[in-house]
Order: structure tokens, then C-alpha cells, then sequence
């Protein structure tokens, strides 16, 4: 699957600019030191957290998008690190089960 | 060197609490990893030093294994990863982040002694197992990761960047 297809499909807004991407592989966490342990390259992740770490934690596991959900939106110095580190950075106004559920929907495991 | 072409995956991952403390005698400060359930917020002495805890954050801490040759390196004088965003052309990191430029992403291994009084940082063993970790991962060969020692920054506790820590959910 790709990026444009997740996006597409489950309504997302897009925060920055974005490059299409194979997708392969969801992680769901709030935390960071838990993303770094947990996550797989290539993933989608989904996330409450808003915080400059959670780009620096998306980067270094090489995530190929960011979902922030609940409606959520990072502050400008968020999304101008995830530009700076070509995370594409999408919200989602619905929460995180219902997203997971859309994910499970598409057929992504 | 090794003849084995690493492939590296993590191991004897463990959840806990990094805590930092500082010396209001000196103003030296110290780090350690605690598997507590609860965050040690002790204050104590030790030789010239008067600890006070300052912060804590949830955390893990990890060491990487070869799947193909089994070594084992040990990260146990890691106590955290900050993504740098320096390019002060006096810090050795700055200088490094504008040689790579924009497609690579370096992150400063932390160590306990941000002061680096002991003498010590995290191991070049470390590092290096780090960063081919952290490369082998990538999907594209565009990106690059560059893992270095907290040693190579001016002043470690200036430095610029973001530290990969869960901040804040401790502070209720």
C-alpha cells in the first residue's frame, strides 16, 4: 500500500508537505522511548503525542508517515522538524481506536 | 575488526526511568537508569557531591545483537539519544551536520557524565553498532543516520536538539 492510498482512504489532513512512499507495517504509541523499541521501518504511526520528540523518535525509526489522531495538531516547530527530517505528518479527526479500525479495514496488519 | 557483516537487531530491552540529577554544591550533574516502579527522588551524598534529583522520564534502554554472529555490545553507558539540530561551525557536530547536509540525521549518544569529568562517553563500539543499526533499517539508501558520542559536542549540556524522552509523564 501507499502513503497516497492511506490518505485517501481514511480522510487524513495532510500538515506538511509529503513525498509517496510504500507502506508497510501500523505501530500505535504515545510513547517515545517505547517507538524507538517497537516500531518498524516503513510503518504507518499513529499517535496523541505532539511533542518535537516524537519526529526526532519517527526519524530515527525511519516511520513512513505520522498520524496524529483525536484531531490533534502539533505546533508550527513540530511540523517545521518534520519538514526539516521529511516525515510526512498527517491528523486524523477521529481517535486512535477508531483510526486503528480504518487501518484494519484497508487490510493493514 | 570484525569479518562479520553485522546485521544488528535490539536486545535486553528493559523499561525504567532515566534520572537526572545535579549538584547544588558544584553544579555538576549526573544521569542513571533506574527499573523502579516508582522514580528514586532521593537526595544524597557522595564524596564532594550533594545530588538532588532535577528530572525524570520514562524510558528504555537497550544493547544490539548480531543475528548473524552473535556479539553482543553492550549500551549500558548509554543513557539516551538526542536528534542534533546544531550547525555552530565551532562544535565538531555542527561542523559534521554540514559536511552531510540535509539527508543525513545525526543523533549525539548520551552518557551519563554530561560533564565528561570521568573521562568517559559512550563506546566507539557503541556508536559505530548505533549508527549501522539504525542504516540498516532505512528504506532508502537517499537517507543517512549518523550516531555520535556526546563527547564530540562543545558543551553537551548547550547543545542544540531534541532528546527522544517521554517529558512530562512523570511531573503529576
Amino acid at each position: 500500500m501507499r502513503i497516497s492510498e492511506v490518505v485517501e482512504r481514511t480522510g487524513l489532513e495532510s500538515l506538511n508537505a509529503w513525498e509517496d512512499a510504500d507502506v508497510s507495517g501500523v505501530y500505535i504509541s504515545d510513547m517515545v522511548s517505547d517507538i524507538i523499541t517497537g516500531a518498524e521501518s516503513g510503518c504507518v504511526l499513529v499517535t496523541l503525542q505532539t511533542h518535537k520528540s516524537l519526529i526526532a523518535a519517527a526519524n530515527l525509526v525511519d516511520a513512513a508517515l505520522v498520524v496524529v489522531t483525536h484531531g490533534k495538531r502539533p505546533g508550527d516547530d513540530v511540523v517545521q522538524l518534520a519538514d526539516k527530517a521529511g516525515i510526512a505528518l498527517f491528523s486524523s479527526p477521529v481517535d486512535t481506536w477508531r483510526y486503528a479500525v480504518q487501518l484494519f479495514e484497508l487490510g493493514m496488519r | 575488526m570484525s569479518p562479520c557483516a553485522h546485521r544488528w537487531s535490539q536486545t535486553d530491552i528493559r523499561s525504567g526511568y532515566l534520572v537526572v540529577e545535579g549538584c547544588y554544591h558544584c553544579g555538576a550533574r549526573s544521569s542513571f537508569f533506574s527499573t523502579e516502579p516508582v522514580a528514586p527522588m532521593d537526595e544524597y551524598r557522595e564524596g564532594p557531591h550533594f545530588w538532588e534529583y532535577l528530572a525524570g522520564y520514562q524510558a528504555v534502554t537497550f544493547n544490539l545483537r548480531c543475528e548473524a554472529c552473535g556479539q553482543t555490545v553492550d549500551l549500558g553507558d548509554m543513557v539516551g539519544l538526542q536528534l542534533s539540530t546544531c550547525d555552530d561551525p565551532q562544535c565538531e557536530v555542527g561542523r559534521l551536520a554540514l559536511e552531510l547536509g540535509k539527508k543525513a540525521s545525526i543523533y549525539v549518544a548520551l552518557c551519563a557524565d554530561s560533564s565528561h569529568a570521568s573521562g568517559r562517553c559512550v563506546s566507539d563500539g557503541g556508536v559505530v553498532a548505533l549508527t549501522e543499526y539504525f542504516n540498516q533499517r532505512l528504506r532508502s539508501g537517499r537517507r543517512q543516520i549518523k550516531v555520535v558520542p556526546c563527547k564530540m559536542c562543545s558543551d553537551v549540556d548547550c547543545c542544540r536538539g531534541i532528546v527522544i524522552a517521554d517529558t512530562g509523564l512523570t511531573d503529576f
